[in-house]
């Protein structure tokens, strides 16, 4: 599916940059991964740089330093910025450090991953639910100024169990996945991002796609 | 209006004009005791008008980005009313209406809107907790269309309207066993950017009264302040986790 392109995945060290990175190397793709997350612009564009051709930009929007369960009243500053604004400003940097690639050639596709506790809220993770939020309404204005310059900018949900344990325990309120089965990683995830690198997606930008076999369903 | 609120007290962030004004102002009307926060001196004269209706008000220097100043706000609460209901979370960055590029944002922006709109979030539910707890009290937020379908002009200021959506809708699951509502509002009224906007351009007006099918932009007070006070008096307590447009239909996407 993804024979010639090149995919450059962030957050490569979590479970779900990593599982990631592989499923779409499966599909075919080359794939320059970057390990955790991004302090500044300059670091972000040092990855990218490290990248020989840039088509599909893969944000995972969580860090797995993130998904650590704790109430907010209990949650100190320091936490609170690791878990929630650190991963804005991460998605921030990325977007711009793909924005400097895709801007001159004027194409581009930016895929936001992350898990849909963001949408349907989790007790215990505010932080993270606000940063996924945060950078899924980012996301979404990237694709509209970005649009007249070829760049579209989607956002993919997975369910907690893809991207971690601790997350599947405050969302059991999820129904039971629609198709009987939870999504694959590499069959259905990893599929569904593909279809956003191929020439034939440049319509769909702003979106949420849920690929989680039908548990969540947008209003 | 009747008194919803009677007996209630309540703290509003960025209460000084717009929104935040008009939302302390009904709230006294609808009979609570408000506490109206604002950075500067301004909340002095919001808590004179409520006190020459009659209302009972008090105005404390706050900060939003600076915890510590929630926390008075929240022992000021505390002393003068006995107990703490709800706080509405309404202060957003002045530099909130600034148009930017994404790709040409640096770091100070961001810290802007972040520091006011997600941080204050923080340190009001952090420090908010323990009083609202024993009142089975309320958080209530501001968001916007911004947040929920992107803009063109203000990025960040929609990342951080779609980031407090993602945080009311987590802390109202995290704080439902308290039997604690949190609710967030995406309102349409006239702000002080917004009439700075349509006195240099009227057009400005009648191109945005176009778009919202009840044709016109709302009134903070008498449109936005009565969802306020709703979801801030106990006919509520079952309402949690929901954005609630008071914008005179301009935003039915969801």
């Amino acid at each position: 599916m993804l024979d010639g392109r090149a995919v450059f995945v962030t957050h490569g060290s979590t479970r779900l940059g990593g599982g990631l990175a592989a499923a779409l190397g499966e599909l075919g793709a080359a794939v320059t991964t970057s390990a955790d997350g991004f302090a500044d612009r300059a670091a972000a564009g040092a990855a990218f740089a490290l990248a020989p051709a840039i088509d599909l930009v893969v944000h995972v929007c969580v860090d797995d330093a993130a998904l650590v369960p704790q109430q907010l009243a209990d949650t100190d500053p320091a936490a609170w910025d690791a878990r929630g604004e650190a991963l804005l400003r991460d998605a921030i940097f990325t977007l711009q450090a793909a924005h400097s690639r895709f801007a001159p050639t004027g194409t581009g596709r930016i895929v936001l991953v992350a898990p849909t506790s963001g949408f349907t809220g989790a007790g215990g993770f505010v932080p993270v639910s606000t940063a996924i939020e945060g950078v899924r309404a980012l996301g979404k204005s990237a694709a509209r100024q970005w649009g007249p310059h070829g760049i579209t900018v989607n956002a993919v949900l997975v369910p907690p169990a893809l991207v971690a344990p601790e997350l599947v325990a405050a969302t059991t309120f999820e129904a039971p996945p629609a198709v009987g089965r939870p999504p694959e990683l590499r069959d259905d995830v990893a599929a569904t991002i593909a279809h956003f690198a191929s020439s034939t997606s440049g319509g769909i930008t702003g979106a949420t796609v849920i690929v989680d076999g039908g548990s969540v369903m947008a209003p | 209006m009747t008194e919803t609120l009677a007996g209630r007290c309540i703290i509003v962030t960025g209460a000084g004009d717009g929104v935040g004004r008009g939302v302390a102002l009904a709230c006294a009307a609808a009979g609570a005791h408000v506490i109206v926060g604002t950075r500067h001196e301004n909340g002095h004269a919001v808590v004179g008008e409520i006190d020459a209706r009659g209302g009972r008000a008090a105005w404390t220097q706050c900060d939003v980005t600076d915890e510590a100043t929630i926390v008075a706000a929240v022992d000021l609460a505390l002393e003068r009313a006995g107990a703490l209901h709800a706080i509405v979370h309404n202060a957003t960055s002045n530099r909130s209406s600034e148009p930017h590029r994404l790709e040409d944002v640096d770091r100070a922006l961001w810290d802007e809107h972040a520091a006011v709109s997600l941080r204050g979030a923080y340190h009001c539910a952090r420090a908010g907790f323990e009083a609202l707890r024993e009142t089975q009290g309320t958080l209530i937020l501001m968001t916007s269309p911004a947040g929920m379908e992107g803009t063109v002009g203000l990025p960040l200021y929609g990342a951080v309207k779609g980031a407090l959506r993602g945080f009311a809708k987590s802390l109202a699951r995290e704080w439902a066993p308290h039997g604690m509502p949190v609710n967030i509002i995406s309102p349409l009224a006239l702000s002080p950017a917004m009439g700075r906007a349509i006195e240099q351009d009227p057009g400005v007006g009648e191109r945005l009264a176009r778009r919202v099918p009840m044709g016109r932009v709302g009134d903070p007070e008498h449109d936005v302040g009565p969802a306020v006070v709703y979801l801030a008096s106990a006919d509520a307590h079952f309402v949690t986790g929901q954005t609630l447009a008071v914008d005179g239909g301009h935003f039915m996407n969801l």
